[in-house]
């Protein structure tokens, strides 16, 4: 809550800071002075920067963040429209990010020192060298251009109409039961989730790599062997669970990241999302608008960070019983 | 004359390095008679905690390592073993105790999803009632009070000893024909340590286990074993009968060893440029306590 006020107001600053006047740009160069006054005065842009800041907390809590100046409709409505969009790409995207980083990690570790191990090091080391919107491009020539397995661009065809309830696709064709639409939203973000997910899923890999080599030089994996526990079992419970505890914090804050790399991939795949409305509405100086989206995505940010913070202690015997105790 | 439990014949260990070889192991041979207690001496880097991880098993799939000699458990040469059926021998015929019982136990589980791990081994698809069952006697056996709730509670909750007493009861839980114990309870208070070899000592003499007790802690030996082995960079550089070889060591290096005890009255800690030259001098044997005439 209080990260929550700290980066309103921040953002708020910063907002007011960049050069240019919200006024003028949203009117246009040929609206006359007196119009722009008019609509200075309309957005207390003349008032004292903390009257401001008062105007926009009280608002806020009636849950109103204010008027687009660049699409003309409450700020909230907008965010609600494009935010299941890009969610949706970072929440299918860091579920890749888990589903396939964590197992080649294990995989690496368990085989250390071997062809595998180097294989997965090399090929991991690509996805987090290069950035999301590189792969982007690179994923979208390769299968969607030269070899078309994979649609272009857009979140779904035109020719599936889908009613939106929850905005969410995946779980809106579900929901109405029209699988063929379902599938074709699948098909859409396959290629712009694996783009946004490839650094991360290579992140992951080396993280729980070299944490996992790390913990097989604890004493109590040596016991394990000696007393002749499954090798893999070892891989995967013994050695993989307390290398996952220092993993996780860092895939938390991967994930949250994804939030901001989205825009170059939804700028590449042309997906109406959050990230994307963002960037637009700075260029705009679009002030409500600016100040709606960064809260949002910092609210996410802290609602991911919480839920890792969870699933640590859930893992970590020694968080869990620490805190029953206090 | 009965199998030994373990025959170790002419045992080289070398570890390859950019630079050649590194020996580790220079051909040692012991050997442990049924339900019989040898304690393994030396100091560190001697080669002792190396020779029980080679009976293991656990050496041979480094890459760097090379080894030669025999090694016999029950008159079986294990290096004819195929590697799953030598595999099926750790936990359930052969176990280990280790240095730091707390770190020996994995932080993130209970200790009895550990336990019935190590009980699995010997009776794959136990329940967990009755794996809860062998569990609590265990755990009797080695004077543990709670059973229940030390079973459920995690190795950092417990103290070193409680913990130490766990690893016993779990490495004899599945009746092996020998236990391994590497340096156990270095980690403890001397008390603690007293208590738990103490227990162990009941425990293995009772189900007729043998042990090859790995320490550079000569007070426990004395104490613990029944026949001592001196290791010294590598060789065995004698052996006999613990009360022979405390009272008339032979070798030069048993002799600088035993003085290195601190006393009560001071001294103890002999010179650095005491002569060492000696160190190197071949096997000493104490009468009727060599190999041959042992395994005769």
């Amino acid at each position: 809550m209080i990260v929550l006020i700290g980066v309103s107001l921040l953002i708020f600053a910063i907002a007011r800071v960049i050069p240019g006047d919200p006024a003028r740009i949203a009117l246009g160069p040929n609206a006359t002075a007196e119009a722009v006054a008019v609509l200075r005065d309309k957005l207390h842009l003349n008032d004292s920067f903390l009257e401001q800041y008062g105007y926009f907390v009280v608002d806020l809590l009636r849950g109103d963040l204010g008027l687009s100046l660049y699409t003309n409709r409450p700020v909230m409505a907008d965010i609600a429209q494009f935010l299941p969009a890009t969610l949706e790409l970072v929440i299918v995207s860091g579920l890749m990010m888990v589903a396939i980083g964590l197992p080649l990690g294990i995989l690496s570790a368990r085989h250390r020192g071997s062809w595998i191990d180097h294989t997965v090091r090399l090929v991991t080391l690509l996805g987090v060298s290069a950035p999301a919107f590189v792969w982007a491009v690179v994923l979208m020539l390769a299968f969607s251009y030269f070899i078309q397995i994979f649609p272009i661009a857009g979140r779904i065809s035109d020719s599936c109409t889908v009613q939106t309830v929850t905005g969410f696709l995946l779980i809106d064709t579900l929901i109405a039961g029209n699988f063929k639409a379902l599938g074709n939203a699948v098909w859409h973000i396959i290629l712009p989730a694996f783009a946004l997910a490839l650094s991360g899923i290579g992140q992951a890999a080396r993280l729980v790599r070299s944490n996992m080599v790390e913990t097989y030089d604890k004493p109590f994996i040596e016991m394990a062997q000696a007393y002749g526990f499954p090798e893999r079992r070892i891989a995967r419970r013994y050695a993989f669970r307390p290398s996952l505890i220092p993993s996780l914090t860092i895939i938390g804050l991967d994930f949250a990241a994804m939030l901001g790399s989205a825009f170059l991939v939804e700028a590449v795949y042309a997906w109406p999302g959050l990230s994307r409305y963002g960037v637009a509405v700075i260029l705009r100086k679009d002030l409500n608008a600016i100040v709606g989206t960064v809260l949002v995505i910092s609210a996410m940010f802290l609602i991911v960070n919480l839920i890792v913070d969870l699933l640590v202690s859930i893992i970590n015997p020694r968080i869990r019983l620490s805190q029953r105790a206090s | 004359m009965t199998t030994p439990t373990l025959k170790i014949e002419n045992l080289t260990l070398g570890f390859k390095t950019w630079s050649g070889t590194a020996k580790v192991l220079h051909g040692i041979s012991l050997h442990i008679k049924k339900g019989e207690r040898v304690a393994l001496v030396g100091e560190s880097g001697s080669g002792k905690s190396v020779t029980a991880r080679i009976v293991l098993g656990m050496l041979q799939q480094l890459k760097s390592a090379r080894i030669t000699g025999s090694v016999e458990f029950e008159g079986v040469n294990l290096e004819t073993l195929k590697p799953a059926s030598r595999h099926a021998l750790r936990g359930t015929r052969m176990s280990m105790i280790f240095q730091d019982p707390t770190s020996s136990l994995n932080p993130v589980y209970p200790i009895f999803t550990q336990f019935k791990e190590v009980l699995e081994r010997a009776q794959p698809g136990i329940t967990n009632e009755k794996a809860r069952e062998r569990a609590i006697s265990a755990l009797a056996d080695v004077a543990i009070n709670e059973p229940d709730r030390v079973l459920d509670s995690y190795a950092f909750q417990l103290s070193g000893g409680m913990n130490q007493r766990v690893m016993i009861a779990m490495a004899l839980a599945n009746n092996p024909a020998l236990l391994l114990a590497d340096e156990p309870g270095t980690a403890l208070d001397v008390t603690v340590q007293a208590q738990t070899l103490k227990l162990m000592s009941a425990l293995v003499e009772k189900h007729h286990t043998s042990v090859l007790f790995i320490s550079h802690n000569l007070g426990v030996v004395r104490e613990f074993a029944d026949r001592v082995y001196v290791i010294y960079k590598g060789n065995i550089v004698e052996q006999g009968p613990t009360g022979q070889l405390f009272d008339d060591p032979k070798h030069p290096y048993t002799r600088a060893l035993l003085s290195a005890v601190p006393r009560i009255t001071g001294g103890g800690i002999p010179d650095l440029d005491d002569d060492p030259s000696g160190f190197t001098a071949p096997l000493a044997t104490h009468d009727g306590y060599s190999e041959r005439e042992l395994l005769a």
